[in-house]
């Protein structure tokens, strides 16, 4: 992988600079991101992971705009999401972003193609219908598209969660855990889809996980402790990031 | 467990506000019609028992002949003193009481009269057939003594000792307050006051001096049957002995039976609103033990079984249902109390005043406890089903399934109740059809909400993603959406019920009546006279053209207790409304040798004579004479007034030169309200006389009808209220139950502001359900009403169906909807779309 080698010219599709996220005042004041300054750069898969507390997820949060940062500054490509309102930042996490999540979240009243479909819906634009059509063959949906959540399986549920992340083609795709809830076979498809996603598409992926094997289908991955990115690995392994995790247990 | 559920409920008091309100309103409506209704029936029916309760055998003129449909009230004949004394001396007979009674009122020392309603009466001096008591001081004695009601004596601060100047029918008598009477429990007898005075005032101030009384009452040891024979014997015509058993009925009967439907009426919207309150009790609950899931579970998983978990909920219903009842009983009165107080200072007052009987407060307390309880009782089997694995998931949503059970029993209610209220003439079939179709609309809503859910969709689509997310979850739980919808559905249908019916009939009643033109004014002396001076007086007035007084005398013709009259016929028919039907009136004359003549009434009842046939008078002293009909007169508010007309020689040989008693009054045209206050005062100097304006009956039904929709329409407005109190609950559990899909649709894009619109969206659609499906069962069961009263009672009532009205009740309906989800929609963005999507 040369990712790694033209890093420092490639831009970031996202940024962190100097973060701090602080719970509570005085001393009961608890720092989840103490100062935390990070590039998640264009085309590349981040894997953020860190011990529980670390602040691993604070961080994914923030900069997706769903939490904000007691100060320092998050930036989508060059928009800086601080100053952003409320409307401001759900117009953005619209158009610009794309979530996956452990709980499949979909809407159970709307069909797989619906909910694929729903943030462009809610946009009221209209899908590039060959990329719908890509994005479909490849997670595997082409029969199940008028089917309900309810009729769906866990892993078929988190793969229509994962085309609707993709379809817009949003700047950065943020996954919390999202293999969290499945078993290692259809993790193991939904992550190698990720990967193919960032190869021949070009996208940009952030993934907070715990799992060293879904770590390993990474670019880079991110060592998170106590609010602070303690050591970052290229070209991970799942047995080397399984012995870097093991160092902050003991 | 009592501990536990007492400190639940305290703990969320916030969530039991709005049962707390529900219960509170349903049991004060409750109570407050009870109070007021009670007050109503008892001043209109009075207390028979206590009033008659000696009676053996009354004697009283023949009502079926007096009752007849006129408006007026004409003057019955009197038992004479010569009669009485003849049924004194009956074998048995131990006493005996005679009522009279008179309008009288007092003369302030400032010159202005009070007390002008009260009812001045012969003391009866049988201590057994008296009803009243005396509560102090003495009765009266000797000319001059009266003695006043409890009440009256409170009103005005009259004390035993007083020297006080009444206004009778004689004029102006110095009187000496000797005694305060009450009536049983209560303060007076008659609900405007009692002045009770001698038999010899009676004669003279109430009754022109004529020793004669309305009805006799005796007391005996002899059967009363054989009692009623031998009084028989001695009366004269146009008079009717009873038993004192079929008097109690006939009175309670005559002066109740109206008390009685009103009260059931009041009593029915009271419980109504109480059902609708256990609509919105149930559905509260429902809400309490799903946002309680987890606490539950929690407590199945530390061992709770679950019977104590039901029984737990069950108590928390007690506790909330006693609680909310009393306050309700309390709400109730206070209400009762500002109603008196408007009144008041409106100068009217409740009539029958306020009864704070022991059986309205618990009744009130009993039914909201009950209602709550049972409104509790399917929440509290959800409860505890809950499964201790239920402690770690989402909360549950219900299923949509319907069972077929429920359509099959919804088409059966509707088929039977359509073809009850159609096919039989039974009024109690017609009204169980109606609520046969009513509780199948209720059944079915379910089916309604879905169904009504894919009506709406294509309009809320148009709103987009939102609107159409709004109407998938209001079918997610087409159940729950129903009772939500119900509560409401209820409300608009009784509201519309009440719009359209009642509209149709009051149309209906004024119509007949305002087709029954009359004089201006027509001005009536009960007791008294019209004298020269009085008239002259009334034709003075500015503005009034003319004034036609007519002698009226109770008589019987052809064995009928009526009135006859005479007058000026010719004035008479420039100025009132006398139709004739056939004949003529100029005919009426009289050549003096005893072949006198006579206009009669087509009552409409029985063989109306012929003209030129022969009728039999006979006046109050027996005397007969035979008359030939010249005339036959329509029935009309005038000719009410005036009965039969006799002319005026054979009048005056019949009863001798008496004064007018009844004066017909016409004003210039436009100039009405400005000659009723002129007319008015003057009549009011007089305790005798009243005045009524033309046509006054119509526009008191009119009034009375408008008044009692508008009231009825107010009070099932609170329905309504507590409706939105429901749809608030249900749309804060969707929310809590969809929070986490509320978070994830935010974080995917939806604004704020389309999040709070897709709840409001789902609201709207709710109380579009209650308020359309009301509308419809409405209307539909109004128009089923009429072709079934149409066809009872052959009259020919149009629907009138107010479509300005409706079209408020629909657009209110709307707002309700957006007023409900103020509170829901805001809590559904309040939460940080972090928090939201977490898994809890």
């Amino acid at each position: 992988m040369t990712a790694a080698a033209d890093r420092s010219v490639r831009t970031a599709a996202a940024r962190a600079v100097e973060a701090r996220k602080t719970y509570g005042v005085g001393d009961a004041a608890v720092h989840a991101l103490a100062g935390v300054t990070v590039d998640f750069p264009e085309h590349e898969f981040t894997a953020i992971m860190g011990p529980s507390g670390s602040g691993k997820s604070t961080l994914m949060q923030c900069v997706a705009g769903l939490d904000r940062l007691t100060s320092g500054a998050a930036l989508i490509g060059e928009t800086d999401i601080s100053k952003l309102n409320k409307t401001q930042l759900t117009l953005l996490r619209r158009d610009r972003l794309g979530f996956i999540f452990q709980q499949y979240n979909l809407i159970p009243s709307l069909t797989a193609r619906e909910n694929i479909l729903l943030p462009l819906t809610l946009a009221g634009t209209k899908a590039d219908q060959s990329w719908f059509d890509e994005i479909v063959r490849t997670v595997g949906l082409q029969d199940r598209l008028g089917n309900l959540p309810s009729q769906l399986s866990g892993g078929q549920q988190q793969r229509v969660a994962v085309a609707r992340a993709l379809v817009p083609k949003p700047d950065i795709v943020f996954a919390d855990e999202p293999t969290g809830a499945l078993d290692s076979r259809t993790g193991i498809e939904i992550l190698t889809f990720m990967r193919r996603a960032v190869d021949e598409s070009g996208q940009t992926i952030v993934m907070v996980t715990h799992d060293p094997h879904a770590a390993s289908y990474a670019d880079r991955v991110l060592f998170l402790a106590d609010g602070q990115i303690v050591d970052s690995m290229e070209a991970p392994t799942a047995d080397k990031v399984l012995d870097r995790m093991k160092q902050f247990e003991g | 467990m009592l501990k536990l559920v007492l400190s639940s409920v305290r703990h969320n008091l916030g969530r039991y506000l709005a049962t707390l309100i529900a219960i509170m309103t349903g049991v004060g409506f409750y109570t407050a019609v009870g109070v007021v209704s009670d007050g109503v029936i008892s001043s209109l029916e009075g207390n028979v028992d206590a009033e008659y309760g000696n009676v053996d055998v009354a004697v009283v003129p023949d009502v079926t002949a007096t009752a007849d449909e006129t408006a007026a009230d004409p003057e019955a004949l009197k038992v004479p003193q010569p009669t009485v004394d003849q049924l004194l001396t009956l074998p048995g007979v131990e006493g005996g009481a005679g009522i009279l009674t008179g309008s009288v009122a007092f003369l302030g020392s400032d010159g202005k009269p009070f007390a002008t309603s009260a009812v001045g009466r012969l003391w009866i001096t049988d201590q057994d057939l008296n009803p009243l008591s005396l509560a102090d001081g003495d009765a009266p004695a000797s000319t001059g003594e009266i003695a006043v009601d409890r009440g009256t004596a409170g009103d005005h601060g009259l004390d035993v000792g007083d020297d006080l100047t009444l206004l009778t029918l004689a004029g102006k008598e110095k009187v000496t307050l000797v005694g305060i009477t009450e009536f049983g429990d209560s303060a007076a007898l008659d609900g405007d006051g009692t002045v009770s005075v001698t038999e010899a005032d009676a004669f003279d101030w109430l009754n022109s001096g004529q020793a004669e009384y309305e009805s006799y009452y005796l007391r005996g040891s002899e059967d009363p049957d054989d009692l009623v024979a031998s009084a028989g014997e001695v009366l004269p015509d146009g008079f009717e002995v009873q038993t004192g058993d079929e008097f109690r009925a006939d009175q309670r009967e005559t002066t109740g039976s109206f008390a009685q439907g009103l009260k059931t009426a009041l009593r029915a919207f009271a419980v109504l609103a109480l059902l609708v309150g256990g609509f919105v009790i149930f559905n509260t609950f429902s809400v309490i033990v799903a946002q309680r899931l987890r606490e539950l579970a929690v407590l199945a998983a530390i061992g709770a079984t679950p019977r104590q978990l039901k029984r737990s909920l069950r108590l928390e219903g007690l506790v909330l249902g006693l609680v909310g009842s009393l306050l309700g009983v309390v709400a109730g009165y206070v209400l009762t109390l500002l109603l008196d107080g408007v009144l008041k200072v409106t100068g009217g007052s409740l009539p029958g005043g306020l009864g704070f009987g022991l059986s309205n407060v618990l009744g009130g307390i009993a039914l909201g406890t009950i209602i709550t309880v049972l409104s509790v009782m399917i929440p509290a089997r959800r409860a505890a089903r809950t499964e201790p694995i239920e402690a770690m998931r989402d909360a549950a949503v219900e299923s949509a399934e319907l069972g077929r059970t429920r359509g099959i029993v919804c088409v059966v209610l509707v088929a039977l109740g359509v073809a009850a209220m159609l096919l039989t003439d039974e009024l109690a079939v017609v009204g169980i059809g109606a609520v046969a179709i009513i509780a199948a609309v209720l059944i079915g809503a379910p089916y309604l909400a879905k169904g009504g859910a894919r009506l709406f969709r294509p309009l809320l689509e148009r709103f987009g993603m939102e609107g159409r997310l709004a109407v998938d979850n209001s079918v997610r739980s087409p159940k729950r959406t129903a009772t939500t919808a119900n509560a409401l559905l209820i409300g608009v249908f009784l509201v519309t019920l009440v719009a359209v019916a009642g509209a149709s009939v009051r149309d209906f009643a004024v119509g007949e009546v305002s087709d029954l033109q009359s004089a201006d004014y027509v001005v009536v002396s009960q007791g008294g006279s019209l004298d020269d001076a009085f008239v002259s007086d009334l034709a003075t007035i500015e503005d009034v053209n003319d004034v036609v007084a007519f002698r009226r005398e109770p008589v019987t013709i052809d064995g009928t207790a009526t009135v006859a009259s005479a007058g000026d016929v010719s004035e008479l028919a420039k100025v009132a409304n006398i139709a004739v039907e056939s004949g003529a009136l100029a005919d009426l004359a009289s050549s003096g040798d005893g072949s006198g003549t006579i206009a009669v009434i087509d009552t409409g009842e029985g063989a109306t004579p012929d003209i030129g046939g022969t009728v039999t008078v006979t006046d109050s002293r027996g005397k007969d004479v035979e008359l030939r009909v010249v005339a036959v007169l329509e029935p009309t508010q005038d000719t009410a007034q005036t009965g039969s007309i006799i002319d005026t020689t054979t009048f005056e040989s019949l009863v001798g030169d008496v004064a007018p008693t009844l004066a017909f009054v016409d004003v210039a045209s436009g100039a009405q309200g400005k000659t009723k206050d002129d007319i008015q005062n003057l009549a009011a100097v007089r305790p005798d006389i009243t005045a009524q304006e033309g046509n006054a009956v119509g526009k008191l039904i009119g009034t009375v009808f408008d008044f009692l929709i508008k009231a009825v329409t107010g009070l099932l407005l609170m329905s309504v209220v507590i409706a939105i109190i429901g749809i608030i609950n249900t749309m804060s559990l969707s929310i809590l139950e969809r929070r986490r899909e509320l978070g994830l649709l935010r974080i995917i894009g939806m604004t704020d502001n389309r999040v709070r619109r897709m709840v409001t969206l789902e609201s709207v659609l709710i109380s579009l359900l209650g308020t359309l499906g009301g509308l419809v069962l409405g209307l539909v069961v109004s128009l089923l009403l009429l072709v079934s009263i149409n066809r009872d009672s052959q009259a020919a009532v149009t629907p009138s169906i107010p479509w300005i009205e409706l079209v408020v009740i629909l657009v209110l309906g709307v707002l309700i909807g957006v007023l409900a989800a103020l509170l829901p929609a805001r809590r559904s963005t309040k939460l940080e779309v972090l928090d939201a999507i977490s898994a809890t």
